[in-house]
């Protein structure tokens, strides 16, 4: 009764025209920025703070938090249309997305995007309203030897995202794991792989890194075709809506996704990111047809799409009630709160119940109106792969490195994006899979940085991983796991999984 | 409702004042500022020295009628972002935004890694706010609820105690190593998170670690929930809101702890008329009320330098504070 009364209060914040107004802007930027690659919602937030001074805070936290979860709307499109993430949280799109455009298939793909999407956000912003409190103390409850182990799980998890050989797919890993050790070594101040150059004191970047070696390198190789085989994606554009086939094997998809996407976003750390991998995974575990993955199978966008939203959504949850930010976006967030000296925490929704449930409705809202400006543009975004590529590919190269300097202002950044994209054309020729080694330099630091805070805390007794019981199940679940990928009893059922 | 027509027209009122200034340039080059002034801050957008800087920048703007853009350099402790701001011509159309660790700790722990002479290249403009600190500790599992208690309990305990730092050679760092020191060579573990503060509040409500000096603003909603205990607090005086908790003076430790600063930077060559009107500008944007009503709300003190002159005192005197506290506490650091 008290959520369907704090629901009521919420959606008449809401929905007064000037929020409403505040919500479209905020989707409609986010959608933008989201299509751009690399042109992520953190620059674009910073720049739009200073003129929340002048909003009152309700209708500037609506806007700036449109912007948040219109990008994960925003970055699945490039991502299948020309297999350049827009957001990280979209670089598992790109598998079966993009096959998926290639095949004749974009509108359908981008469709279960936007659904997907759009079915995830009011979930999580209905899990938000119902579970907020506790979902915040099961952040809490997270310390380095339960972290460690989820990232162990996530990595071994994360093989299974590879089609293809197993051996590439670890050895990309790996490397990806190598890339995460480049900056300050967290315990002793220490340069690693620095080179004495302060542009690497703080390590790589994971936007650089994924603009490289998925949008630089495609066009490389894209360029390396003939002109008549590369124009293909836009002849045999079939039909714009997906199948009922399509509908009847995504659905389920996307309720996996959604709920694993929800719980994950509450962990610190690139939430959304690791909740999109982790779908995707999934999916293929479960599926009767793995064989499909990474061929076009549309499981393979919606889950991953719903997670990613999801993951975005709920991570404002220890944003708003513990005044802790997962993620730089929710950072921006508090600044943003702060200039109006509001403290997020835990008293925020007895004290200010107007602008925590406004904003948890303005995100149905929000969800609503980018389903309806995304649909329609759908027909929009198959029309642009007309263009030829020879024309295209200088407008995404330019993005690409607008992008990659927003992210710190840093030109040495565009140099390092170069590097990557040669080293992914590289990979490409070789049939390597980019994916997992963005997972291992997403999971790979916090891993490390885990391991070696949990052992200092147990004085290096390795034994406090096996007496925790979060962190326990978790490992027990990676072993599993990797029981099923090792045994040769049930080798068959993983030639199954990654084949080709 | 009022203030949004407030905003648009602002919005309105920067794109029409833009148009008309391309127009005028090549008349008002003689007075500065006569195109926008760029505001390096060191750090990645969000964090208090961004915040700070994203106000007393709008409102400077409100004065000169110049924009004043923040640009964020964040990377390698601050020196990334410094050397571009002492690099640049000397104009005034490119200054900083610093706070005591990248613009006072760094240069004096790392002044190889610099390619410029901080001291001589760069000039203070004025101090813009300083930012008092909590010693807080968790309430999980830990026993201590005083400061006094604190150092009996790591002295029965040895190596038992952690402490959280957002980094090694950090200021939260220094401030646990010179208080384990003052408080008779307690044998305690430092544990470094690189999420910054939010980082340190997530190890210490989890038990990760026990205390450690963090800024008020930051852990505040924490502290009022109950899961950290605030012990001790780093300011030049108490808390109104917190009338309970003592400074660190007060209990005994004069000098541990750091009232973290943030201050206004140029290049040296920077002619003194320029840094005149930075000055008087930066000294009156903080007397806004705005400004005055959203510091206060987060226990941020806003205290200017009376004079350019005074600033140069005061940051060779901050300087050389850190020379003497990174003498007595010895971290070990990797060049």
């Amino acid at each position: 009764m008290e959520l369907l009364s704090n629901l009521a209060l919420g959606f008449s914040v809401a929905l007064t025209p000037w929020n409403m107004l505040f919500a479209f802007i905020g989707a409609m930027v986010g959608t933008l920025i989201g299509v751009l690659p690399g042109i992520g919602p953190i620059a674009t937030i910073a720049m739009l703070l200073p003129l929340t001074f002048h909003l009152e805070p309700t209708a500037g936290l609506i806007m700036l938090a449109g912007i948040f979860y219109g990008a994960q709307y925003g970055g699945s499109t490039s991502a299948i249309l020309i297999n350049l993430p827009g957001e990280t949280s979209s670089v598992v799109t790109t598998i079966d997305g993009h096959q998926m455009a290639l095949q004749g298939r974009a509108g359908a793909a981008l469709a279960a995007a936007a659904l997907a999407s759009f079915f995830a956000g009011c979930v999580s912003t209905a899990l938000i309203a119902t579970f907020a409190p506790p979902l915040a103390r099961l952040g809490q409850s997270f310390g380095s030897p339960e972290y460690f182990s989820l990232m162990v799980l996530g990595l071994i998890a994360a093989v299974v995202l590879a089609h293809g050989s197993v051996i590439k797919a670890v050895a990309m890993i790996v490397l990806g794991l190598l890339l995460g050790l480049v900056g300050t070594d967290g315990n002793t101040g220490g340069q690693r792989f620095t080179f004495g150059l302060n542009d690497l004191a703080d390590g790589l970047d994971v936007a650089t890194l994924a603009i490289g070696l998925f949008g630089i390198s495609e066009i490389m190789a894209n360029l390396a075709q003939r002109e008549s085989s590369r124009d293909v994606v836009a002849k045999k554009i079939t039909r714009l809506w997906p199948t009922a086939d399509d509908f009847r094997r995504g659905w389920p998809a996307v309720l996996r996704g959604t709920g694993l996407g929800a719980v994950l976003g509450v962990l610190p750390g690139g939430g959304a990111t690791l909740s999109s991998f982790a779908a995707y995974a999934l999916e293929k575990r479960v599926s009767n047809r793995p064989e499909m993955f990474g061929r076009g199978a549309i499981e393979g966008v919606a889950a991953p799409e719903a997670a990613n939203n999801a993951g975005a959504q709920s991570s404002f949850i220890p944003m708003l009630t513990l005044g802790i930010p997962g993620n730089p976006v929710m950072a921006l967030m508090i600044g943003a709160l702060m200039i109006h000296g509001i403290q997020p925490g835990p008293q925020i929704m007895t004290e200010r119940p107007q602008m925590f449930w406004g904003m948890v409705a303005s995100m149905w809202v929000g969800n609503l109106m980018l389903v309806i400006i995304n649909l329609p543009l759908i027909g929009f975004w198959v029309q642009l792969l007309k263009v030829p590529y020879r024309f295209l590919y200088l407008a995404i190269l330019l993005f690409c490195g607008i992008g990659v300097y927003t992210v710190s202002n840093s030109p040495a950044a565009v140099v390092i994006a170069a590097v990557f994209g040669l080293l992914g054309f590289v990979f490409q020729r070789l049939n390597c899979e980019p994916a997992p080694l963005i997972l291992g330099f997403v999971l790979g630091p916090l891993m490390e940085e885990n391991l070696r805070r949990a052992l200092r805390v147990s004085g290096g007794d390795p034994m406090i991983f096996l007496n925790r019981p979060i962190s326990l199940g978790l490992l027990i679940t990676a072993a599993i796991l990797l029981l099923i990928v090792a045994l040769p009893a049930i080798r068959s059922t993983r030639e199954q999984a990654f084949q080709e | 409702m009022k203030r949004t027509v407030l905003a648009l027209l602002s919005a309105a009122s920067i794109a029409v004042t833009g148009l008309a200034v391309t127009g005028m340039a090549a008349r008002a080059q003689d007075k500065y500022p006569s195109k926008p002034v760029k505001i390096i801050v060191p750090y990645a957008p969000g964090g208090a020295t961004d915040i700070v800087a994203r106000v007393i920048g709008e409102h400077m703007r409100q004065d000169l009628g110049q924009s004043f853009v923040v640009e964020n350099k964040p990377g390698a402790f601050g020196i990334i972002a410094i050397e571009e701001m002492a690099r640049a011509k000397p104009d005034g159309y490119t200054v900083m935004i610093g706070n005591v660790s990248t613009n006072a700790i760094t240069p004096v722990l790392f002044p190889k890694k610099f390619k410029i002479d901080y001291e001589k290249d760069v000039v203070p403009v004025t101090r813009l706010v300083d930012i008092p600190e909590f010693m807080v500790a968790t309430t999980k599992d830990f026993p201590p609820t005083n400061v006094k208690d604190l150092v009996d309990f790591a002295k029965k305990n040895p190596g038992k105690v952690r402490y959280g730092s957002v980094g090694v050679g950090s200021y939260p760092h220094y401030d646990a190593a010179l208080f384990a020191k003052r408080a008779g060579d307690l044998d305690m573990i430092a544990i470094h998170n690189k999420a910054g503060a939010s980082g340190v509040i997530n190890d210490l409500v989890s038990g990760d670690t026990q205390f450690s000096f963090l800024n008020v603003a930051s852990t505040a909603p924490m502290v009022k929930a109950g899961n950290l205990r605030a012990m001790a607090l780093v300011n030049h005086t108490r808390l109104p809101e917190y009338p309970d908790v003592a400074t660190m003076q007060e209990l005994g430790f004069p000098g541990v702890g750091t009232i973290a600063w943030q201050a206004l930077f140029a290049p040296a060559g920077t002619p003194p008329e320029v840094l005149d009107t930075l000055f008087k500008a930066a000294v009156k944007a903080m007397q806004a009320p705005a400004v005055q009503e959203a510091f206060k709300k987060q226990n941020f003190n806003i205290v200017p330098n009376t004079s350019i002159a005074d600033a140069k005192t005061w940051l060779a005197d901050e300087m050389a504070t850190w020379r003497k506290i990174t003498n007595e506490v010895k971290i070990e650091l990797s060049e």
